[in-house]
């Protein structure tokens, strides 16, 4: 469980990243966290980390206040930067060195996953490609077992097929006492994966909703005819006529497109919070 | 498991610091003794004894604590690398002594054997090279003797290992990037800023200064001769306390201070 109240952060005094920032993130749910670069994304889930340190309001991960960096609160949590760390060191070397201070660590899960992630090099770590370090974090992390598991742009460096088997390991993996976050810009890689969207902008909180407050709040759909300006969201021409984003006054269903739903957001923050009563 | 220390914990992450990085911990140990032995050979033969006992200990002991000291938190020159050893479950304690049990204590005590070792050797290898029968055997005999490890020179160079030890662990947490440097200007620029002081504050209350020691002493001029004023016993011993044992104590507790409080 994540609980933000009140969180401001900066990394200058007098220009504030966030300000006020609320959240209620439960377990059980893969949350994307979508935005703009230099939105925040990554300094956000530092602040959960206990890397960087809320200068004013409160936060508490799993029940611990993250900046103190206890082993039982680091324990329970893992983050993969964008860059990973490998150092100079085989996989059994690794596992030997590091799986022990995760004391929920499995081995059998670890092998597995990494045969998902077709990572079968032989050799020190630092000699794999960027995109086999990667994903042999990726595979170190889910075998670790923690309950919050933060991933920043996990799916950078990866071709597409690598792409294809994260989601789906992810999405295998994946229980109702954990929670995933995953932090990006590249959004249609989240398709079919995450069940909570947050969306942040300049430091601030658009959007935090499950898929099916968005479904029922929200219509995507392709349309001939444009409905009134003040009705729409966002509107994309396409082939078949104009793709857009219109508030969902029938109750009818419509598959999201993530895409979308991050512009109609961005584009239109203030309607969009009213939507969805974002504070 | 207690979250401040537990030893279990500990050996683990001393077992993964030196085995994680060989190079910046056994590697370097071993390379500066290496250079150390060549030090003492190498000004052996051009200055004699003394000057190669003197350098070599100056140089292995306080040089190598700096050189070794900046390797224990250099783990923040990349963002992968930083978050990594932050978000590893340990303590900010643990972290701590692991540093400590390493630059502060391992490497020192290998040092010291290591120095005392070649310096027996080549003392005994001097001793057993001279000739027995000749009349200034025992002259030669006994003008070359092996480095006190309790002498006034030892009890400096102690003083200087303290404080270099614990001014490069504490500069490699606050300068993410080549700390070693960076924290060697930055002491570099602390002592002419100090010397330069004392001296402009000497040169106020004196005339033909030789010399000015920071809160020690000042040589000045008098004719041909010259003439050094020393603070009052109280007044020096207590300086020489605060830096001896307060500034060390300061500055090897400070990265503890600082681990816990340190964002990246």
């Amino acid at each position: 469980m994540i609980e933000v109240k009140n969180l401001s952060f900066g990394y200058k005094k007098r220009k504030p990243l966030y300000k006020n920032l609320n959240l209620q993130l439960p377990v059980g749910s893969i949350y994307g966290l979508l935005g703009k670069n230099g939105a925040g994304k990554s300094t956000l889930l530092k602040n959960f980390t206990g890397l960087l340190f809320p200068t004013q309001g409160e936060l508490r991960v799993n029940g611990f206040t993250p900046k103190k960096r206890l082993p039982s609160f680091l324990q329970t949590i893992y983050f993969i930067p964008e860059e990973v760390y490998v150092p100079s060191l085989t996989i059994n070397g690794y596992k030997k060195l590091f799986a022990p201070f995760y004391p929920l660590f499995n081995e059998d899960q670890f092998h597995n996953y990494l045969d998902l992630l077709d990572v079968h090099d032989k050799g020190k770590l630092r000699t794999f490609s960027f995109g086999q370090q990667k994903k042999f974090v990726i595979a170190f992390a889910l075998a670790c077992n923690t309950k919050i598991l933060l991933l920043d742009e996990p799916t950078n460096g990866l071709d597409i097929p690598s792409k294809i088997k994260f989601r789906k390991l992810i999405a295998s993996v994946f229980t109702e006492d954990k929670m995933i976050f995953i932090s990006t810009h590249q959004i249609r890689d989240l398709d079919n994966l995450i069940d909570n969207v947050i969306i942040v902008d300049n430091g601030e909180l658009l959007l935090q909703a499950s898929l099916s407050e968005i479904e029922k709040k929200l219509s995507f759909k392709v349309v001939d005819e444009m409905p009134r300006e003040n009705e729409v969201l966002y509107a994309e021409p396409s082939l078949k006529g104009s793709v857009v984003v219109v508030e969902n006054k029938t109750g009818e269903e419509s598959k999201i497109n993530l895409e979308y739903l991050f512009n109609a957001v961005t584009e239109n923050p203030v309607k969009a919070k009213s939507l969805f009563n974002t504070k | 498991m207690s979250d401040t220390f537990s030893a279990k914990r500990f050996v683990l992450l001393l077992k993964k610091t030196i085995a994680e990085r060989p190079m910046q911990t056994i590697g370097v140990m071993v390379l500066w003794l290496l250079m150390s032995l060549i030090l003492y050979v190498a000004a052996k033969k051009l200055s004699g004894f003394g000057a190669a006992q003197n350098l070599t200990f100056i140089w292995g002991l306080a040089g190598g604590e700096f050189f070794i000291s900046s390797f224990m938190f250099g783990y923040f020159s990349t963002n992968a690398n930083g978050s990594s050893y932050l978000t590893l479950p340990v303590s900010f304690l643990e972290k701590w002594l692991c540093a400590i049990l390493i630059a502060g204590i391992l490497y020192p005590i290998i040092f010291l054997l290591f120095f005392h070792g070649i310096d027996t050797a080549f003392v005994a290898a001097y001793h057993n090279s001279l000739d027995k029968t000749s009349v200034f055997y025992q002259q030669q005999y006994e003008s070359v003797y092996t480095f006190s490890l309790n002498g006034m020179v030892a009890q400096k160079v102690y003083s200087l290992f303290l404080a270099f030890g614990g001014a490069m662990l504490t500069g490699s947490l606050y300068f993410n990037k080549i700390a070693l440097i960076k924290t060697g200007i930055s002491l570099t620029l602390l002592f002419l800023i100090i010397f330069g002081v004392n001296w402009l504050m000497a040169s106020t209350l004196f005339q033909n200064i030789n010399d000015a020691g920071p809160y020690d002493h000042v040589t000045l001029a008098v004719g041909k001769e010259t003439g050094t004023l020393i603070l009052p016993t109280n007044l020096e011993h207590n300086f020489h306390t605060g830096i001896d044992f307060v500034m060390p104590v300061v500055l090897w507790f400070l990265p503890l201070l600082r681990l816990r409080e340190k964002e990246f």
